[in-house]
C-alpha cells in the first residue's frame, strides 16, 4: 500500500482556520463564505422581487378596466405565469432558505461554514442561471410561459416553446433547492457546538433544519414532474396524454407533492425568524420552546400528506378528497400551537417597537388570517365553490406577502446589522413597513369578496364579472392604487440599504440584545466566524439567567446582553432592557 | 472543501481520539469522513425520490388503465422477455457481489485482488449496460407510443444513466486508488463508491419486479 505519495496533513483539531481570500473574484462572486453567498442571494432575489413585482403592476393595469385593453390576452397570460413562477422560485426560494438560512445558521449552531462550502456556491450560482433560462423565454416567437405557474398539461404541452424553458429553469432551482437542503441538513447534523444539544438548538436552526428536510425530499419530486413534462414537451412521450394512455391528473399529483411541502418551504424560515425576533424585542423567554421545535417538524412531515387538496375540482376519487381535507385540517394544530406560543411570548413581555418587531407582530395578525382562509378553502364543497376564484389568489397571497415576506422583512431588518455591521434608518423602516402592510391589506383584503361574488381568477377581462356586480370596478381600482404601495415600500428597502451602507450608524456585536450566538461575534461576522468554537451550556432564550456560553471569543461580553445605543433611536438615551 | 477542522462535542473527540490511537486516523479526516458519508447517503436517498416519483407515475398509469399491457393500433403490447432480463439482472447483482469484494480486499490492504475486482465490476456494468442496449433495440413498444413505453424508457433510461455514471465513477476510483489518492485508513471515496452502486443494484430490483415480473 503506497501510504506516503500523499502525506498526511496533521491538523490541530481546534485551531484549524483557513485564510480569508484576498481576489476580487473569490471573495465577492465565486466566494465560498456562506454569509457572503447569503449577501449574493439577496441581492437577487431583491432583483428578482423587483421584477416579478413589475409583472404584477403591468396586471393591475390591464384589471383597471373591465374590458381590459392594457395588453393583448396572450402577454396577461405570460404575466401571471411569469409573476407566479419568478416570485415562488426565484424570489421566495433565494431570499428565505438562500439568504437568511446561509446567513444566520452557520453562526446560530457556533459552526466556521456550512458541511460543504463549494457545492453551496454551486447552489447560489444555479439561481441565476435559471433566471436566464425563464426570462430568455420572453424571446421565443410564442413568448414566454402562459399556461399559469403551476404549467398544468395539456395547455402547457399546447402553448409552444415556452414550457420546455419553464422545465428546463425550473428543475434548475430544484438541483440548487436539493443541494442547499442536503448542505444545511448535514451541516446541523455534524457541525453544532460542543453542547448544542438539539433541544438547546436555537429556534430559526429548528426551522431551518425541517425546511431542509423539505427541501431535500420534495424538491426532487418536483425535479421528477418537471422532467416528466419536460420530456412531454420537447419528445412527445404521452405521460400526460390520455390518447395513448396517459393521465394529465398525473401531473397535478406529481407536482402538487412537492408544491403544497414547498410553500412551507417559505413560511417554516419565516417561523424561525419570528420566534427569533419576538423573544428579543419582548425581552421574555420564548413561550413552548420545544412545541415550537417539534410542529415545524410536524408542519413539514404532514406538509408531504396533503398535496392533493388543490385537486378537489380537477376530479379525483371522492373517498379520496375526504381523507385530504382531514390532514389538511389537521396542519393547523401544530401552526395554532405556533401561534399561540408566540401570542404568550408577547404576554407580560416589555415590546420595543423596531421595524423588525413590528413586522413579526403583523405577520401575527396576516399570517394567521390566511391560514384561517387556508382552512375554510381545504373543506370539500367550499373549495368547488371557490378553486376559480380570487378568493384563493387572496388566501395564497395572505399566506406568502403577509406571511412569508413579512417575515422575511423582519428576518432582513433583525439580521441586516450582523451581515454588515451597518444599522438601517429605524425611520424608513417604519415608513416601508406601514406602506408594505397597508399595501398588502389594500390590494388583496377585497380580492376576498370579489371572490366569493365569483370574480374569476387569471382573466384578462372582468367585463361580465363587472356587469353582474358593478363594485368590481371600484375595488380593483382600488387593489390597483394599493398594490403600488408594495413596490413603494420595497424600493424604499433598497434606499435604506444603500443609505446605511455608506452613513449608517456602526451596529456593534450586538444591538439588538439577542442572546444567540451569532450576536457574540462581530458585526459583520469575521471570515472564520469563531476563533475558538464556544460551548453551549443551556437554550438561549431565558433573560433572566447570564449568557449560557463558555470560550466565546469576546471575553467582556455582558452576561446580560441589553440593546445598544444604535439600536435605539437618535437622541433616546434611556437604557431599554431587561 | 469544508476540511476546516471544526472539533465539536466532547464525545465526538474521545471517540476520534480512540479511533486515533487504534486505527491510526487523525481526528480531523475521521470527521471530515463523517460529514461526508452523510451528506453522500442523503443524495442516495433524494436519488430514491426521484425514482419513486417516476414509479409512482408508472403505478398511477397502470393502474388506471383499462388493459394491461396497453393496446396500441388495435394491438396489444406483448410482455417483455423475462428470461433476458433476468440473465442482465444476474449481471448487474453479480457486479454487487464483485465491488463488494472489491472494497473488502481494499480494507484488507490487497491491492492485487482490488485491482482484479473492481475491473471486474466495471466489465460487468458495462455488461449490463449493453444487454440494456439490445433490450431496447427489441423493445415490443417506443418511448412515445404508449403509457407503457414512457414509463418503461424513462425509468430504465434514468437507470442506465446512473449505471453509466456509476461506470464512470469506478473507473475514477480506480485510477485514483492505483495512484495513491486512497490509504489504508482514508478511503472515503471508495465506500462512496460501493454505497452508489449498490444503490443502483437495489433501484434495479425494483424495476425488474415492476417491468418484467408483474
Amino acid at each position: 500500500m503506497d501510504v506516503a505519495a500523499h502525506p498526511v496533513e496533521q491538523h490541530e483539531a481546534h485551531d484549524h482556520i483557513h485564510p480569508a481570500p484576498t481576489g476580487f473574484i473569490q471573495k465577492y462572486v465565486f466566494s465560498i463564505d456562506h454569509k457572503v453567498i447569503a449577501i449574493q442571494y439577496f441581492v437577487t432575489g431583491l432583483l428578482f422581487m423587483l421584477i416579478a413585482g413589475s409583472f404584477a403592476e403591468l396586471m393591475r393595469i390591464q384589471l383597471w378596466n373591465p374590458k381590459g385593453t392594457f395588453m393583448d390576452y396572450h402577454t396577461f397570460n405570460q404575466m401571471f405565469t411569469m409573476h407566479g413562477t419568478v416570485m415562488v422560485w426565484l424570489v421566495l426560494i433565494p431570499l428565505v432558505t438562500g439568504s437568511l438560512g446561509n446567513l444566520v445558521m452557520p453562526l446560530q449552531i457556533g459552526a466556521r461554514d456550512v458541511a460543504f462550502p463549494w457545492l453551496n456556491m454551486l447552489s447560489f450560482w444555479l439561481i441565476p442561471v435559471s433566471g436566464l433560462i425563464l426570462f430568455s423565454a420572453f424571446l421565443l416567437p410564442d413568448g414566454a410561459p402562459a399556461a399559469g405557474w403551476t404549467e398544468y398539461p395539456p395547455i402547457s404541452i399546447q402553448q409552444g416553446t415556452g414550457g420546455i424553458f419553464y422545465c428546463l429553469a425550473i428543475i434548475v432551482v430544484g438541483i440548487s433547492s436539493t443541494l442547499t437542503g442536503l448542505n444545511f441538513l448535514v451541516t446541523i447534523f455534524k457541525m453544532r457546538a460542543p453542547g448544542m444539544t438539539w433541544t438547546r438548538m436555537p429556534l430559526f436552526t429548528w426551522a431551518t433544519f425541517a425546511t431542509a428536510l423539505i427541501n431535500l425530499f420534495a424538491t426532487v419530486a418536483l425535479s421528477a414532474a418537471l422532467l416528466a413534462l419536460l420530456f412531454a414537451q420537447a419528445f412527445n412521450v404521452p405521460f400526460f396524454d390520455p390518447a395513448r394512455g396517459g393521465s394529465p391528473i398525473l401531473y397535478q399529483h406529481m407536482f402538487w407533492f412537492y408544491s403544497h411541502p414547498a410553500v412551507y418551504i417559505f413560511i417554516l424560515p419565516a417561523f424561525g425568524v419570528i420566534s427569533e425576533v419576538l423573544p428579543t424585542f419582548a425581552r421574555k423567554t420564548i413561550f413552548g420552546y420545544k412545541m415550537i421545535a417539534f410542529s415545524s417538524l410536524a408542519i413539514a412531515i404532514l406538509g408531504f400528506a396533503v398535496w392533493a387538496h388543490h385537486m378537489f375540482p380537477s376530479g379525483i376519487a371522492p373517498w379520496l378528497q375526504i381523507p385530504f381535507m382531514i390532514l389538511t385540517y389537521l396542519i393547523g394544530i401544530p401552526t395554532g400551537i405556533k401561534i399561540f406560543s408566540w401570542m404568550a411570548t408577547l404576554w407580560g413581555g416589555r415590546i420595543q417597537f423596531t421595524t423588525p418587531m413590528m413586522y413579526a407582530l403583523a405577520f401575527l395578525g396576516t399570517f394567521s388570517f390566511g391560514g384561517i382562509t387556508g382552512v375554510y378553502l381545504a373543506c370539500v364543497p367550499v373549495d368547488f365553490h371557490e378553486h376559480g376564484s380570487y378568493f384563493v389568489v387572496a388566501h395564497f397571497h395572505y399566506v406568502v406577502g403577509g406571511g412569508a415576506v413579512a417575515a422575511f422583512f423582519a428576518g432582513f431588518y433583525y439580521w441586516f446589522p450582523k451581515a454588515t455591521g451597518r444599522m438601517l434608518s429605524e425611520k424608513m423602516g417604519h415608513l416601508s413597513f406601514w406602506l408594505f402592510m397597508i399595501g398588502l391589506t389594500g390590494t388583496f383584503m377585497p380580492m376576498h369578496w370579489l371572490g366569493l361574488e365569483g370574480m374569476p381568477r387569471r382573466y384578462a377581462s372582468y367585463e361580465v364579472f363587472a356587469k353582474a356586480f358593478p363594485d368590481a370596478v371600484f375595488w380593483n381600482r382600488f387593489e390597483s392604487l394599493s398594490s403600488s404601495l408594495m413596490v413603494l415600500s420595497v424600493l424604499l428597502v433598497a434606499i435604506n440599504i444603500i443609505v446605511s451602507l455608506r452613513s449608517g450608524r456602526r451596529a456593534g456585536n450586538n444591538p439588538w440584545g439577542a442572546r444567540t450566538l451569532e450576536w457574540m461575534i462581530s458585526s459583520p461576522a469575521p471570515y472564520y466566524n469563531f476563533k475558538k468554537i464556544p460551548i453551549v451550556l443551556d437554550k438561549p432564550y431565558d433573560f433572566t439567567q447570564p449568557l449560557p456560553y463558555r470560550n466565546l471569543d469576546d471575553e467582556h461580553q455582558d452576561p446580560y446582553p441589553v440593546p445598544s445605543e444604535a439600536a435605539l433611536p437618535r437622541g433616546a438615551t434611556a437604557a431599554v432592557g431587561a | 472543501m469544508a476540511v476546516s477542522a471544526k472539533a465539536r462535542s466532547s464525545a465526538f473527540l474521545e471517540r476520534a481520539s480512540v479511533e486515533a490511537r487504534f486505527h491510526d486516523v487523525d481526528p480531523v479526516y475521521a470527521e471530515t469522513r463523517d460529514i461526508r458519508t452523510l451528506g453522500f447517503v442523503l443524495f442516495l436517498l433524494a436519488d430514491c425520490i426521484l425514482f419513486s416519483s417516476f414509479i409512482f407515475a408508472y403505478l398511477y398509469l397502470r393502474t388506471s388503465a383499462p388493459v394491461w399491457p396497453p393496446v396500441v393500433d388495435g394491438k396489444q403490447i406483448e410482455h417483455l422477455d423475462v428470461a433476458f432480463g433476468a440473465m442482465n439482472s444476474i449481471v448487474l447483482f453479480g457486479s454487487g457481489v464483485t465491488m463488494h469484494f472489491a472494497l473488502e480486499s481494499w480494507k484488507n490492504l490487497k491491492k492485487a485482488a482490488f485491482n482484479f475486482w473492481i475491473v471486474l465490476t466495471i466489465a460487468l456494468g458495462l455488461g449490463f449496460l449493453s444487454g440494456q442496449a439490445h433490450e431496447y433495440l427489441s423493445a415490443p413498444m417506443t418511448w412515445t407510443g404508449s403509457s407503457f413505453g414512457a414509463s418503461f424508457f424513462t425509468l430504465t433510461g434514468l437507470h442506465g444513466f446512473h449505471v453509466f455514471a456509476g461506470v464512470v465513477f469506478l473507473t475514477v476510483l480506480a485510477i485514483q486508488a492505483n495512484r495513491g489518492v486512497y490509504t489504508g485508513s482514508k478511503y472515503f471515496g471508495l465506500v462512496a463508491g460501493t454505497l452508489y452502486w449498490h444503490f443502483v443494484d437495489v433501484i434495479w430490483v425494483l424495476l425488474f419486479f415492476l417491468f418484467y415480473l408483474w
